[in-house]
């Protein structure tokens, strides 16, 4: 394939997919590494769970040695590289002499269902499995130790030592102490023979294969174990197993029983996606288990915010660069993200003038609001908080005659209380329902294109790279680079409608989830635009209290009621393929008595129902409200809120 | 890997009718001897499920007529489900087709108690021996209404079990009937697929190999339409370094290549940086011109890359089920080679017809196709 630069570099998705190191490297966000706390990274078993394209195998991939080596060749020379060079000294993955980590990736194990399935009983089964796990480690750490010293695989095999490791019960069959090219020649034979005999037409093999019951590579991953002409290849050495989720059930509970009984003194990092979970550890019923707690990449970037919107700017700028068309300063700029500017003024002068007639006219018969309207009528600001300032109003009266409790008197309020109880919450909510009403662009600016990623690193992608691409065009045609808010708002609205178009079509229990998602939209919009904005800014997402919680995760309901395993099963898909983002542990109430599980719909989905960003605003829900909603008819208008 | 002796194609002669030659062939060759025939098809929604065996019942001859119905488990949640009303017209249908004979039934459950896709896996246990076919002539898989991760790993059963047959000169004549319709293909859309793909069994090769990890991989997709996200998750698997995508021309339609190309711009330009001197032409009617074209292709990078070691391939078939034959045929010579060929494919939950569209109106314009992949005509 040709190698020239990416016409667009938002469209480079996964970081397999990402050819050369340098340039993954150029595109990695330094302050990713956040996520690892140095003291504790280097001899734990640390799972790393999240959604599809939350970071998990870019992170892993900086580990290996052509990424730790290419950063360390260029420490001196390449500006773009040093505070990464930085950050993994910070952790020890680099230091003066060079990387001192031996970093080893496989990628799942291989055919593992089709392992399972194989006519043989569970301990064979066992067995082969390990068979295969342990011939793949043993070539991955060959491979990664002569690619660290810069040697050519395989031909310097024969360089490498692995000595016998220190414990009683090490296999005999496992040829070590022996050099590198005889334990790849064991490795090799013993992955093949395990393949072949998955692999087969024939229909019934005779083989005397034994395999192993545990994972006894790991014990010679320990640095006294693999030396290169001597000398040991690393101060320390990390196994980093991807796609974890692709073994079956028992599979992954043999791993990581093996992972946990053999308790060797070496990182392990085992990335899988949510969907891997059983629902019992997707709705956070299982924890404190032998291993580190999970880190789960979402949530980390949710409760750092700030950081990670440093980490999308500079991501989405290195990017940006790479088009080497495209002369331009930070990806920011491209979006316009103010609605002050001159061209809006006619819009907003109607609106104000529309609303403020409403305003009056509801509140004709009575003197209680007139020095909230006077108030109002002598607001200073841009015509966009005028108008925001009315939409404001008109909310806090829509709220105040709603009260249970009418005053006797019709004397008027005081004016201080437009202002007192004019929390940001209700500002946001008038700012949607002004943008609804008045066709006024909501979905705009770099900020709101953090928010609309929902900590979600690919998903930042997918839509950063529709409206890169339009910036590429009006480039081509020597227009202004800086897209307006009306056609940021345009792209990622049509890019949210094929992300729909997609869900029944992108997971298994597709057309369940988009029916739940839809009814919960409409929900969420019902209750966000009601007059009073009782919820502002508004409802984006459900709650299920912990009774309801534990009977989605109850085997024994789960069995006898298969409507409840219906919504179990497609909650769970909603979670793992991060349509819902769920915040367990929610209090409210006094005192906080009652604990919620809050089920949030992904960004990009309060986008397609016309939803606000913000989160807060949730309505209780019982399991057998949602089950309802699943089986209901799907919407016939696919953009419940459109603007 | 790359030391391989290898002799003309396997199939560079071929048989193959199509069209009103098809009820001709069968007619003839049903009438000229006694055949014994096991009948295999897939219990499916697909109207076109019975039109090859309704012609075939007719044909006359005489001979014992068995039938094994696979039936392919989607599990409860399916969306295929809701097509229950068609799949019991063609189990009728069936029953009227073959009022004799014996009918035997394969539950074949396509996906684990946990929802892993087992399918592929298990319905290559239903010929365990080759004495399962030994007592026939002649096997006949109508692949009409069967998913591709279901016939791929079938025939490819059959033929090692026809082959086996052959080393012990028991000869088993190997037929695969087809019902084209390109309209009604369209109108049928992949429902829930798998989030990962990954390879069907029997077609791995060596991909996915510690091993071999470092060998250059090239993939050759068929392309068909609306495959975007199949094709995304495919390129997730196999992470190649050079791609030939497979392109129908000349097809029925004229521009159909053009309007695959715009449809896959993105992905193939843009974001894969595939150079347009890979793209291979295929004729859309032929799978043994795509047989060819693939054979042709593997062999021409193992000779390139042999400085490298070799390399390995991974085929997929996104397009109709008359090319993927062609995929499935050079994959499983390719493997006896041992040149490192696999199936790599991603799985479907279930399928739903577009709305308000019978595809009873749309049957008439079907076009049965029969190929004959082993037994006598390759012995003259």
């Amino acid at each position: 394939m040709s190698t020239r630069a990416p016409r667009n570099p938002f469209t480079l998705r996964a970081s397999e997919l990402i050819e050369s190191d340098g340039t993954f490297l150029r595109l990695f966000g330094p302050g990713v590494l956040d996520l690892l706390q140095a003291e504790q990274i280097w001899n734990r078993v640390q799972p790393i769970y999240s959604a599809p394209g939350g970071g998990k195998t870019s992170l892993f991939r900086l580990f290996t040695p052509a990424c730790l080596l290419t950063l360390y060749d260029s420490r001196a020379t390449a500006e773009e590289f040093k505070d990464l060079n930085r950050r993994l000294k910070e952790i020890s993955a680099i230091s003066e002499d060079g990387p001192s980590v031996l970093g080893i990736m496989i990628s799942g194990v291989g055919r593992d269902a089709d392992l399972e399935s194989l006519p043989l009983d569970q301990a064979r089964k066992n067995r082969l499995f390990f068979s295969l796990l342990n011939s793949r480690i043993a070539i991955a750490t060959l491979r990664s130790a002569l690619e660290l010293k810069k040697l050519t695989f395989p031909d310097d095999l024969h360089r490498i030592f692995i000595q016998r490791p220190k414990v009683s019960d090490f296999p005999t069959s496992i040829p070590i102490p022996c050099t590198g090219d005889v334990l790849m020649e064991w490795a090799s034979d013993s992955e093949k023979q395990v393949c072949r005999y998955i692999d087969s037409f024939a229909p019934s093999m005779t083989d005397t294969f034994i395999g192993y019951d545990t994972l006894y590579c790991l014990y010679f991953l320990q640095s006294d174990c693999i030396s290169l002409d001597g000398q040991p290849v690393s101060p320390r050495s990390l196994l980093m197993i991807d796609n974890i989720e692709r073994l079956t059930k028992t599979q992954r509970t043999i791993l990581f029983n093996a992972l946990v009984n053999l308790r060797v003194p070496t990182g392990v990092w085992l990335a899988e996606r949510l969907e891997a979970l059983t629902p019992r550890e997707l709705f956070g019923a299982e924890v404190g288990r032998e291993y580190e707690k999970p880190i789960v990449l979402e949530e980390f970037w949710r409760n750092e915010s700030t950081k990670y919107e440093q980490v999308i700017a500079n991501i989405a700028d290195r990017r940006a660069k790479l088009n080497p068309d495209i002369q331009m300063g930070p990806f920011q700029t491209c979006l316009q993200d103010s609605l002050d500017s001159a061209e809006w003024k006619a819009k907003y002068l109607k609106a104000i003038e529309t609303i403020s007639i409403r305003v009056c006219d509801k509140v004709r018969s009575t003197k209680r609001y007139e020095k909230w309207i006077t108030k109002c009528e002598a607001q200073d600001g841009t015509l966009r908080e005028k108008a925001i300032g009315w939409r404001v109003l008109e909310v806090k009266i829509e709220r105040d005659r709603k009260k249970a409790q009418k005053q006797l008197v019709d004397s008027p309020l005081p004016e201080e209380g437009l202002e007192m109880k004019v929390e940001a919450s209700t500002r946001e909510a008038a700012e949607l329902l002004l943008s609804r009403e008045f066709h006024l662009p909501y979905y705009f600016g770099f900020q709101n294109l953090v928010k609309l990623s929902s900590s979600n690193i690919e998903q930042f992608l997918v839509f950063a790279s529709e409206l890169f691409e339009e910036v590429i065009s009006a480039k081509l045609l020597k227009q202004p680079t800086a897209l307006s808010p009306y056609r940021q708002e345009s792209i990622l609205t049509r890019t949210a409608q094929k992300l729909w178009d997609d869900i029944p079509l992108a997971s298994q229990d597709g057309r369940d989830v988009a029916r739940l998602l839809s009814r919960m939209g409409e929900m969420c919009l019902t209750e966000t635009i009601k007059p009073n904005a009782p919820y502002a800014p508004g409802v984006t997402g459900i709650a299920l209290s912990m009774k309801d919680r534990d009977r989605l995760i109850n085997p024994h309901l789960i069995q006898s009621h298969p409507e409840l395993a219906r919504l179990s099963s497609v909650l769970s898909s909603c979670i793992s393929h991060n349509y819902l983002l769920m915040h367990s542990g929610v209090r409210q109430g006094p005192k906080g008595v009652n604990t919620w599980t809050v089920l949030y719909l992904n960004r990009w989905l309060c986008l397609h129902f016309g939803l606000p960003f913000q989160y807060g605003g949730w309505r209780p829900m019982k399991t057998i409200e949602l089950i309802k909603y699943i089986w209901s008819e799907p919407q016939k208008t696919d953009r419940i809120g459109a603007l | 890997m790359t030391n391989v002796k290898i002799s003309l194609p396997r199939w560079s002669d071929y048989f193959y009718r199509k069209g009103s030659e098809f009820s001709k062939f069968w007619n003839e060759y049903l009438t000229s001897a006694k055949r014994d025939i096991l009948f295999i098809v897939a219990q499916g929604f697909d109207p076109r499920m019975c039109e090859g065996m309704d012609i075939l019942s007719k044909s006359g001859g005489f001979g014992k007529r068995d039938c094994i119905v696979v039936d392919f488990d989607e599990g409860q949640n399916t969306p295929s489900r809701k097509y229950e009303y068609l799949i019991e017209a063609n189990k009728k249908r069936l029953i009227d087709i073959f009022p004799e004979g014996e009918k035997k039934h394969r539950v074949v459950p396509m996906l684990s108690q946990e929802g892993k896709r087992i399918g592929s896996r298990n319905v290559a246990n239903i010929f365990n021996e080759p004495k399962d076919l030994e007592n026939y002539t002649d096997i006949v898989v109508d692949i009409s209404a069967m998913p591709k991760a279901i016939f791929f790993p079938l025939l490819g059963s059959v033929l090692y079990i026809a082959d086996a047959l052959a080393k012990q000169s028991k000869k088993l004549n190997i037929h695969v009937i087809v019902s084209e319709n390109a309209r009604i293909d369209s109108l049928i859309n992949d429902q829930g697929i798998a989030d990962y793909a990954s390879y069907l069994h029997g077609f791995t090769g060596n991909l996915g190999t510690e091993s071999y990890s470092s060998y250059p991989k090239v993939w050759i997709p068929i392309l068909g339409e609306k495959q975007s996200r199949q094709l995304e998750r495919i390129y997730g698997l196999v992470i190649p370094d050079e791609i030939c995508p497979i392109l129908p021309m000349p097809s029925t339609n004229p521009r159909r290549t053009d309007d695959l190309i715009v449809e896959y711009r993105e992905l193939i330009f843009d974001r894969w940086n595939v150079n347009q001197k890979n793209f291979i032409y295929a004729a859309e009617q032929n799978p043994f011109g795509v047989y060819r074209e693939i054979y042709k292709t593997v062999l021409h990078y193992n000779e390139s890359l042999k400085p490298l070691g070799g390399c390995q391939v991974a085929i997929s078939a996104l397009s109709s089920k008359l090319l993927s034959i062609g995929a499935l045929l050079s994959a499983y010579e390719l493997k006896y080679y041992g040149l490192g060929v696999g199936m790599a494919h991603v799985e479907t939950r279930g399928y739903e017809i577009e709305r308000s569209i019978d595809l009873e109106i749309e049957l008439p314009n079907t076009e049965l196709f029969t190929l004959w992949l082993a037994g006598d005509c390759y012995e003259l």
